[in-house]
């Protein structure tokens, strides 16, 4: 799956399932804040993801994740 | 469009194959719509029993073998019932399986110690870690958890039980405020004396003179608070300890 792919599914279930604004959507965006997601709100990206791409996130994985793109670049780095 | 089936709503029961958690199972088919997931560890026939009378009541439920100690076991067995169960959601947990065994504390054997503790406080663990990120997607969800005079008060003789039922009471705390806003309550049951296995080697004639209720609890007893604090009735209840002991310690 190339990245475009990648990025594109994950601002689809953004858009669709966290409601997010599109136009909030930018690699520079900040993840937690464009989501308004609290430290629970985390189990339902980890289910979207496994949803979307067979992958499962822990709770470390989130660690260094601080913008949409880093975001992307985890996901990507998780499909190998 | 095919409409989606609902889900077939379980409640299980870790230790529900005797005692408390049989009467437990009981209960919740007798009161609720849920099917019973009846957890043992070794004794199959006791399981298949408690799972006679949960039919006998009106219910439905099935039981389940692994040891709560064994985080691996509890892994694999809960996801292979999920994989046969696509359609199923486990939305109360009763963590009700514990041990024990009793000493004075400068002869425990440090295995005493242990089993004790990995019985009722990892087990707790392991079963409700496991399950927790399904109810935090489904949004709603019962846990309780069987803890015991002891683990409030103290019982000489069982430092090791005390001490888990203790760490218990002290995590149901914590996760009560954890996951409340997902509609998730978490509370504790702490029974005193009560008529089981677990008590029958104690001397109920002399010990219910210290009960102002003079008597020992039943399972019954325990079971109905269980299913109480299993429904939906008990929506804004969180993070408590509930006695049931016939007035010796509150």
């Amino acid at each position: 799956m190339n990245k475009e792919v990648i990025v594109e599914k994950i601002n689809y279930f953004l858009v669709d399932e966290f409601e997010v604004e599109e136009e909030e959507i930018a690699p520079q965006a900040n993840l937690k804040e464009t989501l308004e997601l609290d430290s629970l709100d985390f189990v339902d990206l980890v289910v979207a993801i496994e949803a979307n791409f067979g992958v499962k996130l822990v709770g470390e994985d989130f660690l260094k994740v601080i913008t949409l793109q880093d975001f992307y670049d985890l996901i990507e780095k998780k499909i190998g | 469009m095919e409409e989606k089936k609902a889900p077939t709503k379980y409640a299980l029961v870790t230790g529900g194959s005797r005692g408390i958690g049989s009467a437990v199972c009981v209960q919740l088919a007798k009161d609720t719509k849920y099917h019973i997931l009846i957890n043992y560890n070794s004794n199959e026939a006791a399981a298949q029993k408690t799972l006679k009378e949960v039919e006998s009541v009106g219910g439905a439920g099935e039981i389940i073998q692994f040891d709560v100690v064994n985080a691996a076991e509890v892994i694999s067995k809960l996801d292979a019932w999920h994989v046969e169960h696509k359609d199923a959601i486990i939305e109360v947990i009763v963590n009700n399986a514990g041990i024990t065994k009793d000493g004075l504390f400068m002869w425990m054997k440090p295995e005493d110690w242990t089993n004790v503790i990995n019985t009722s406080l990892n087990g707790f663990f392991n079963v409700t870690n496991h399950l927790i990120q399904k109810m935090l997607v489904n949004r709603y969800g019962r846990i309780i958890n069987m803890v015991s005079v002891s683990g409030l008060k103290g019982t000489p003789g069982q430092t090791n039980y005390s001490a888990a039922k203790g760490a218990v009471i002290a995590a149901t705390k914590a996760l009560a405020q954890e996951v409340a806003k997902r509609n998730i309550t978490v509370n504790a049951v702490a029974p005193g004396f009560i008529r089981t296995d677990m008590t029958g080697d104690l001397d109920e004639k002399e010990l219910k003179k210290l009960i102002p209720a003079n008597r020992f609890g039943e399972a019954e007893e325990v079971a109905h608070i269980v299913s109480f604090l299993a429904s939906e009735k008990s929506s804004y209840i969180t993070g408590e300890v509930i006695n049931i002991n016939g007035g010796i310690y509150s």
